[in-house]
C-alpha cells in the first residue's frame, strides 16, 4: 500500500488530535475530561460548526473510537468537554489517560437543538443518570444567554446519590434564583443526609408538575426512563412536538456510511441525534 | 457499421492497455474461486462465467483497508493517511449487475462527507461490461428494473457476437472513449449483429414489495420471523453483495504505532448494533434480516432513489442455508397482492 500524506481535509475518517487539559471524576466509573485542539485549523472548524446537541467520536489510537455527545455548551468553544462511563476498550483507554496526554476527536456531527426556536419560552430539562451530559450542554448554552429564555426548570434523577454527575454544577444551579432544580434519587439510593426527593424521574416530574404553557421540554435518559417520562409529560399536557430528546446508537463512521445507527429509515448520525418526541413516535418502536 | 472488437485481438488490447500504464483486471479463477483480478494476458481471463463468485465491490472497497497509520511519541501523535494505490485501471468483462452496484453506492459514499477511498478508485477505473448471453436460476436483474445489458455504472458496453467471435462496442462515457482510443486501430468496423442477450425472468414485483415494506404495520409482521428462521447470521450474503457497504473501523497495532482499518461488517451480526449498555436495537436474527431487506428496498431507495440491490443473486446462490433476498421478496410479492 502506498503511503502518502495528503491534505487532511480530504480524509473524512481522520480525527483531530486533542490534549487532555482537565479531568474530573463525576461518579463511580464516570469521568469528565476537558480537551483542547492541538491544530488551530481543527479548532477553527469546530468553532464554526459546533452547536449544542451535536456529537463526536472520541478515540485513543490502538483502541478505537467511541461515540458520545459534546457535553460542553455552544457558548464555550475554547475546549470540548466529554463525560463518559468507563465500560469498554476505548472508554477504559480514555479513563486511563492523564492530563497532558493526547487523544483524538472526530466531529462535531449530527443535528442540534434549535435554540432560536426556544427563545422566549420556558424550558424544562429532564435527565436521568449518565444522560445529564447531553442535557447539560443545552442547559449551559441557555444559561449563558439567560435573558433569552423564560423560566428554567431542571429535573434530574440518578440511581443513587453517588451516581449524580456534575455535583458542583448541581450545587451552583441550586443556588441560582433563576433556575429551579429538582433532584431525585431512586428509592434506596438516598444517603442519610439526602435532602432532596426520593423517587423515579417520571413520578418526581409529575409531583413537580411544571406547566406545559409556552414550555419546551428537553429529555435525555435511558430508553426505559424516556418511555415513562414521555407518558408523564403527556399527562402534564405537553405536546409531543414541544418535547426534544436525543437518540444514541452504536456508530462507527458518524457520517452516514457505516450503516448501523438507523432507526427505521432514520439515520441517527445525520438526521439526529436530536429529535422531537413526535418524530420519535413515528419511528418503528421495535427498532429503538 | 459499428465498432467491433474481435476475440482474437483481445490480447493485443490487454498489451496495449498495459503498456499505456493501465492495470488490466477481469474475471479470473483463483484457487477455485472466481473473482475480478489483475491479469497480464487475455488468456488468464475467464469470460465464460455467468458471474464471478466474488463481486466487483472489493476492487473499490476492499474487505480490509488501511485508512490511517499512527505513531505516538511522548510529545505528539503523528497520523498519516493511507491512500489507495494510485494508477488507472481497466476492468474488462464486468457484468451489468456488478457495474450497476457500484453506481448504486456512489451517492452513499458521497453524501455530505465524501469518502475518497471509494472515489479515488472509482475515478481511476474504466469499466468495460459484457452483456450477458447466459444466466442461471439465481439471476434477478430484471426484477430490479435492470437488464443483462444495463449500462448503469459502465464506461463501455460490449455486446457479444454470435459464436464468441467478438463484441460490438458501445462507448458510454468519456472515460471509456479515452481508454478505447488507445486500441482504436485494433477495433474494426463491421455489420455483425450481436447475439441475443439472455432472458432473465422477473421473479418478483419490486414496486409491490416497496409498497408493502413502506407500510409501517408490516414492520412488526410475523412474516419476518418465519422467513428468517433459517438464517444463521454468517454474513456471506453481505460479503458477496456488490452493493452492501456497511463497515467497521478497527485499530490494529499497539499504543505506539499501528494502523486504523476500515473492515467489511454485516447487519447480520449481533454485535453490529449492540450498545455498550448491552441493549441491542436489533437483538434477534429476524430483526436483522428485516433490517437487511428494509435497508435495501425501502430506506436506501428513500434516500438515494435506487434499490440497494442490482440483482446479481449471489446472496441466494451462495447462502449456506438456501435463503436469500429472492425468496423473501417473492413472499412479500405474494403478501402484497
Amino acid at each position: 500500500m502506498t503511503e502518502n500524506n495528503h491534505n487532511a481535509a480530504q480524509n473524512i475518517y481522520k480525527p483531530a488530535i486533542m490534549k487532555i487539559v482537565g479531568r474530573h471524576d463525576e461518579a463511580p466509573g464516570v469521568r469528565t475530561m476537558r480537551l483542547e485542539f492541538q491544530n488551530p485549523a481543527d479548532h477553527e472548524l469546530f468553532k464554526e460548526t459546533y452547536r449544542t446537541g451535536m456529537f463526536g467520536l472520541y478515540g485513543v489510537y490502538g483502541e478505537g473510537e467511541s461515540t458520545f455527545c459534546v457535553a460542553s455548551p455552544e457558548t464555550r468553544k475554547d475546549y470540548i468537554e466529554c463525560t463518559f462511563r468507563q465500560s469498554g476498550r476505548v472508554t477504559s483507554a480514555l479513563a486511563n489517560a492523564d492530563i497532558g496526554d493526547l487523544v483524538t476527536f472526530r466531529g462535531p456531527y449530527g443535528n442540534r437543538f434549535p435554540l432560536e426556536e426556544f427563545y422566549g419560552k420556558n424550558l424544562l430539562f429532564i435527565a436521568g443518570g449518565i444522560a445529564l451530559p447531553p442535557t447539560r450542554s443545552v442547559i449551559w448554552s441557555c444559561l449563558d444567554q439567560r435573558e433569552k429564555f423564560g423560566k428554567v426548570t431542571i429535573v434530574y434523577g440518578a440511581r443513587t446519590v453517588a451516581d449524580l454527575v456534575y455535583k458542583h454544577e448541581l450545587e451552583e444551579w441550586m443556588q441560582r434564583d433563576d433556575v429551579e432544580l429538582v433532584l431525585a434519587v431512586d428509592p434506596g439510593g438516598e444517603s442519610p443526609d439526602w435532602k432532596h426527593r426520593v423517587g423515579f424521574v417520571p413520578t418526581v416530574l409529575e409531583e413537580a408538575a411544571p406547566s406545559h404553557e409556552n414550555c419546551i421540554a428537553v429529555l435525555c435518559g435511558p430508553p426505559i426512563m424516556i418511555k415513562f417520562t414521555l407518558m408523564s409529560l403527556k399527562k402534564l399536557g405537553f405536546d409531543e412536538s414541544n418535547v426534544y430528546t436525543t437518540l444514541e446508537n452504536r456508530m462507527k463512521c458518524g457520517v452516514g456510511k457505516c450503516g448501523r445507527c438507523n432507526v427505521g429509515s432514520t439515520y441517527v448520525c445525520k438526521e439526529g441525534p436530536v429529535f422531537t418526541a413526535a418524530e420519535v413516535s413515528r419511528m418503528p418502536a421495535a427498532d429503538l | 457499421m459499428t465498432k467491433i472488437l474481435f476475440t482474437d485481438k483481445l490480447n493485443s488490447c490487454v498489451e496495449r492497455w498495459r503498456s499505456a500504464g493501465l492495470t488490466v483486471i477481469g474475471p479470473v479463477q483463483r484457487s477455485n474461486i472466481s473473482m475480478y483480478g489483475a491479469v497480464k494476458s487475455a488468456s488468464e481471463l475467464d469470460l465464460n462465467l455467468v458471474l464471478t463468485d466474488r463481486s466487483i465491490k472489493e476492487l473499490f472497497f476492499p474487505q480490509s483497508e488501511p485508512m490511517l497509520s499512527y505513531t505516538i511519541t511522548k510529545a505528539d501523535i503523528n497520523t498519516l493517511d493511507f491512500v489507495p494505490p494510485a494508477g488507472p485501471r481497466i476492468i474488462f468483462g464486468a457484468r451489468a449487475c456488478d457495474a450497476s452496484g457500484l453506481a448504486i453506492d456512489d451517492p452513499l459514499f458521497g453524501w455530505d462527507y465524501k469518502d475518497d477511498y471509494w472515489f479515488q478508485r472509482r475515478n481511476e477505473t474504466v469499466i468495460v461490461t459484457i452483456a450477458c448471453t447466459k444466466a442461471d436460476d439465481f439471476c434477478m436483474c430484471t426484477s430490479l428494473k435492470l437488464a443483462p445489458d444495463s449500462t448503469k455504472g459502465s464506461d463501455i458496453l460490449l455486446r457479444p457476437l454470435e459464436n464468441n467471435k467478438g463484441w460490438q462496442v458501445e462507448e458510454l462515457t468519456d472515460r471509456g472513449r479515452e481508454a478505447f482510443k488507445t486500441i482504436a486501430d485494433i477495433l474494426q468496423e463491421g455489420n455483425d449483429p450481436p447475439a441475443a442477450t439472455v432472458t432473465v425472468p422477473e421473479k418478483f414485483n419490486a414496486d409491490a414489495c416497496a409498497e408493502w415494506l413502506k407500510n409501517q404495520e408490516n414492520f412488526d409482521s410475523r412474516f419476518w420471523k418465519e422467513i428468517s428462521a433459517r438464517c444463521i447470521g454468517c454474513g456471506s450474503c453481505t460479503y458477496l453483495c456488490p452493493t452492501c457497504h456497511c463497515f467497521d473501523i478497527q485499530d490494529e497495532g499497539g499504543s505506539f504505532e499501528g494502523i486504523r482499518r476500515k473492515n467489511w461488517d454485516s447487519c447480520s451480526f449481533a454485535l453490529f448494533t449492540m450498545h455498550t449498555s448491552g441493549h441491542n436495537p436489533r437483538s434477534t436474527q429476524s430483526a436483522r434480516w428485516r433490517q437487511r431487506i428494509m435497508h435495501k428496498f425501502n430506506y436506501f431507495p428513500g434516500k438515494f432513489s435506487a434499490n440497494s440491490c442490482s440483482g446479481c443473486g449471489r446472496c441466494t446462490r451462495e447462502c449456506p442455508v438456501d435463503m436469500g433476498i429472492t425468496e423473501t421478496l417473492q413472499e412479500i410479492s405474494k403478501l402484497s397482492q
